[in-house]
């Protein structure tokens, strides 16, 4: 396999008395599609709370294309180059799409405040940006909605956006918290495609939470099982499917 | 038989507070309208201002003239009154000093005490301004350097070389309104570029901003200290008008009397804030002219015109919560990149 | 150290249960709604002045009509403003923020309504209404150990109990009650429990309006009634729901000891060692306030980042 762009060792995060992750080891190699899946409670968010600076690992290190990046704060992290989605899409209601995705290149002048009042110091950067914006926009179908409102979006289209906005930066890790949730099936293996073909396409790692294996097992590489904080099981998609560890903890529950 | 009344007086008076107080209602914009942090402190910034000005400019004027007395004495003050209007260039220069100074300290001030208070939610931030205001209220009743509950008085107006006093304030007014100008220039211009996007989408979703890159808390210091200098500003510009600072106007009710102007002008939106102050002051102003003429009233106009402050306060959220000038979209060059893409013909490649 | 007598020690308990009867329903209605709200302010001003306006013009000086009639007064009033104002901004989706801006208009409106009621009473009382003390005597004054105990002392202690008591009842032991912690800890939850959200929370706005209403009567009992007794005690009584996390509600009784117990004690001290005027007193409260905001922040509350975001995290 390709050497991991994305690698977590022994991490672990505990609140109080309770250990959300308790020791949990797994590489995300270079242009993959992995998964990670596990009952409800079995730490999936947790980790990518950890992995995106949103929480400091009570023990354990995450590293990112060699460097250590845990303790960052989720704002460093992005600008190392991971973006991270969220199962209700969080666009931001007050701006177009164009807009939406003008806001994710980072180093834009015009954001400093002793340079935007100076329209003529940001003003190329700026429409260099919405070219290469729309240009994005187009590639993917969505030429359309460059003046739309948020609200006027689908789900779907939410979600599409919501994944390549990071396409306008060299963000190169997507961690997709549970990108079929709340769309009907057909649409669902149509978002899966989408990201399989942005690997394809553009070179990008994918690690994804996901609820719904049915639709996710087709997709993926490699899946990883979450169970009380623990790795349960790792393999391939099949493997996994079968293990009977895999069917007991989803059972059980 | 109509009672008196000078036109251009009620103008030039009018004009006066509604160019200060459109420069604080445009600094909560910029906070709240914005930003989305509920700034409940906003006076305390306008008293820094104030009292900046009130003190450089008395203490100043007494330490050239080699005065022993103290301002807030008799005798310091009748000093004031005598040196006061001598030196033209003294009262201009210590005019300019104190605004670049007001700005400056004043936005210095909310820069510090935002940081610890980041942490805390968008309303507690309110508060704990809110009682910074407080404490700074009740250290300068007790001051004696800066004349404790008497304040000070008989700070030079920047014009008091000039012997005709209307002329004065025609003058002032004038300059006045020439600092609103710049203010507003200054917050349409970050308001419609990349930075303005960014407070926009710090308003929306503080924790999708976070993940977007953006660092959150430097660019809410970051407003709140020009939010704050702005409001220095404006301080100072008062000062000089009054020519007097006490500690009492500087209270709570200030902050929600601007408030009312955001809200009533409509939050997110820089003109209307303008237009908020436009109409709030000319109704105090209306009630300060026409009081003395309506001879004995049975309530006091003063608490009629609270009443309506809050009332509409409610009524404007509930009914017409985009105030009277609603939001608008941010204008930034990249819709011109964007109506050109579109005026170029269809290339080959271009999925549908 | 610092030297404070038997009755200074009275009178910072007598503070502290007065403060405890005004902080509660403040974290209670935080706690169920997540407003900010700045009424409250005014529950304590139109409860004072229940009390005044029955004893100048009815002469009613039993403590305890005026305290029931206080809560009456507050719980109507805490109604009115969820069913006119709150619920239906809230059915619009305005945000927290926007509720607390709407209370701060609300507050702005009543408190110069009072002012204006006054006035045009105050004519017709010929009596300075904006600044009266009232002294009742319905709970003897007594004197234990060569230490005398105002009226004012007792009824505080007897209603603070009973005040207590009743919430206990209600929020253990009533469905309603249990419907009102429901929604405080889990409001998705409760909803699709099918809990009937208006009616319970307009329960929880009753008591906390009458509450604060009462903790006003108490006041203006020991200390003295102006139209600003509610501005003047709002941020003591907001810094002690903060301690008590704005979501616990013994931890904010016990907040509301330390913090009368800090500033008399602090003042008594200041006073003492370093010379300073007690008109610094509201100083100290502030301090704290902004002390207790700072160290202590509801993470998450009022909007805010969910997280600590530090500058150096390992």
């Amino acid at each position: 396999m390709t050497k991991p762009i994305l690698e977590v060792k022994d991490l672990a995060r505990y609140f109080g008395g309770v250990k959300a992750l308790d020791g949990v080891t797994l590489e995300v190699p270079e242009r993959g599609v992995i998964g990670l899946i596990g009952p409800n409670g079995s730490g999936k968010t947790t980790l990518f709370n950890v992995v995106t600076g949103f929480y400091v690992p009570t023990r354990g290190e995450v590293w990112y294309a060699g460097e250590r990046i845990d303790g960052l704060n989720p704002n460093e992290v992005f600008l190392k180059g991971l973006v991270r989605t969220f199962q209700i899409p969080r666009l931001f209601p007050s701006l177009t799409v164009l807009e939406n995705v003008l806001l994710t290149p980072p180093r834009q002048v015009g954001e400093k405040i002793l340079v935007a009042p100076f329209r003529s110091r940001w003003e190329k950067q700026e429409k260099e940006l919405a070219r290469k914006a729309v240009a994005l926009l187009k590639k993917f179908g969505l030429g359309d909605y460059v003046r739309a409102k948020v609200s006027e979006l689908s789900a779907a289209h939410m979600k599409m956006i919501e994944t390549i906005r990071g396409l306008i930066t060299d963000a190169k890790v997507y961690l997709l918290d549970e990108p079929a949730a709340g769309v009907a099936y057909t649409t669902a293996r149509e978002l899966f495609t989408f990201i399989r073909r942005l690997r394809d396409e553009e070179g990008l790692t994918f690690f994804i939470i996901e609820h719904r294996l049915e639709v996710l097992m087709d997709f993926v590489d490699y899946v990883y099982v979450l169970h009380n904080g623990k790795l349960l099981s790792e393999g391939k998609p099949d493997e996994v499917m079968n293990d009977p560890k895999v069917i007991e903890a989803y059972i059980g529950r | 038989m109509l009672p008196s009344f000078d036109i251009l007086g009620f103008l030039v008076s009018w004009g006066t507070f509604l160019g200060i107080y459109a420069i604080l209602a445009i600094s909560l914009n910029l906070e709240v309208g914005l930003t989305g942090m509920a700034n409940f402190g906003k006076v305390a910034f306008y008293g820094i201002g104030a009292y900046l000005a009130a003190s450089l400019s008395v203490y100043t004027v007494l330490a050239v003239y080699h005065v022993a007395a103290a301002p807030y004495t008799t005798e310091g003050i009748i000093a004031l009154g005598k040196y006061g209007g001598a030196n033209p260039a003294l009262d201009l220069g210590i005019f300019a000093a104190s605004l670049v100074l007001g700005f400056i300290i004043a936005g210095c001030v909310g820069y510090l005490l935002t940081y610890p208070t980041l942490r805390v939610g968008p309303a507690f931030l309110g508060i704990t301004l809110l009682a910074f205001g407080e404490l700074l209220r009740i250290f300068l009743l007790n001051y004696q350097p800066l004349g404790a509950s008497k304040g000070l008085s008989g700070i030079p107006h920047p014009f008091l070389w000039i012997p005709d006093p209307v002329l004065r304030e025609r003058l002032y007014v004038l300059v006045v309104l020439g600092f609103l100008a710049i203010t507003l220039w200054f917050a349409e211009r970050i308001t419609n570029s990349p930075f303005g996007r960014v407070l926009k989408a710090v308003r929306d979703d503080e924790v999708a901003a976070l993940c977007m890159g953006k660092h959150v808390p430097r660019v809410k210091a970051t407003v709140l200290f020009i939010g704050s200098g702005m409001a220095g500003i404006a301080g100072v510009l008062l000062a000089f008008y009054m020519s007097s600072v006490n500690p009492n106007m500087f209270v709570p009710a200030v902050t929600f009397n601007i408030w009312a102007m955001v809200i009533l002008g409509g939050m997110g939106n820089n003109k209307g804030a303008v237009v908020g102050a436009a109409i709030i002051t000319f109704v105090d102003r209306i009630l300060t002219f026409i009081t003395p003429n309506l001879g004995i009233t049975i309530i006091t106009p003063d608490y009629i015109r609270w009443m309506i402050v809050g009332i509409l306060i409610v009524l404007v959220l509930m009914f017409m919560p985009g105030g009277l000038v609603p939001e608008k979209p941010i204008k930034t060059p990249a819709w011109e990149a964007v109506e050109d893409l579109e005026k170029e013909p269809a290339r080959g490649g271009d999925e549908a | 150290m610092v030297n404070m007598d038997a009755y200074q020690v009275l009178t910072a308990v007598h503070i502290a249960l007065i403060y405890a009867v005004l902080a509660v329903p403040l974290t209670l209605s935080y706690k169920t709604t997540k407003i900010i709200n700045f009424v409250h302010i005014n529950f304590i001003t139109y409860g004072a002045y229940v009390a005044v306006l029955l004893y100048v013009f009815l002469g009613i000086d039993n403590v305890f009509v005026a305290i029931v009639a206080a809560f009456v007064v507050g719980g109507i009033m805490g109604v009115m403003d969820n069913v006119a104002v709150f619920e239906p901004l809230s059915r619009r989706g305005a945000n927290v923020v926007i509720l607390m801006i709407a209370s701060m208009g609300l507050w702005i409106f009543y408190k110069y309504l009072m002012y204006s009621v006054l006035d045009v009473l105050s004519r017709f009382a010929k009596a300075n209404l904006v600044s009266v003390l009232l002294r009742f005597e319905t709970l003897p004054r007594v004197v234990v150990g060569g230490i005398p105990i105002t009226s004012a002392f007792l009824t505080a202690v007897v209603t603070a109990a009973a005040l207590a008591l009743m919430l206990y009842f209600v929020l253990e032991r009533t469905a309603v009650g249990k419907a009102i912690r429901a929604i405080a800890d889990n409001p998705t939850l409760a909803e699709i429990s099918g809990i009937p959200r208006g009616r319970v929370v307009n329960v929880m706005w009753f008591m906390a309006g009458g509450m604060a209403a009462v903790g006003g009567v108490l006041w203006a009992i020991f200390a003295i009634a102006t139209p600003e007794v509610g501005d003047t005690l709002i941020l003591q009584v907001f810094a002690i729901a903060v301690i008590g996390g704005l979501t616990s509600l013994s931890r904010t009784a016990l907040g509301a000891f330390i913090i009368a117990f800090a500033e008399n004690l602090g003042m008594a001290f200041l006073n003492q060692v370093f010379g300073v005027p007690t008109s610094f007193k509201p100083f100290i409260t502030f301090s704290t306030l902004l002390i207790v905001i700072i160290a202590f922040p509801p993470l998450g509350a009022g909007g805010g980042l969910p997280y600590r975001f530090l500058r150096k995290r390992r």
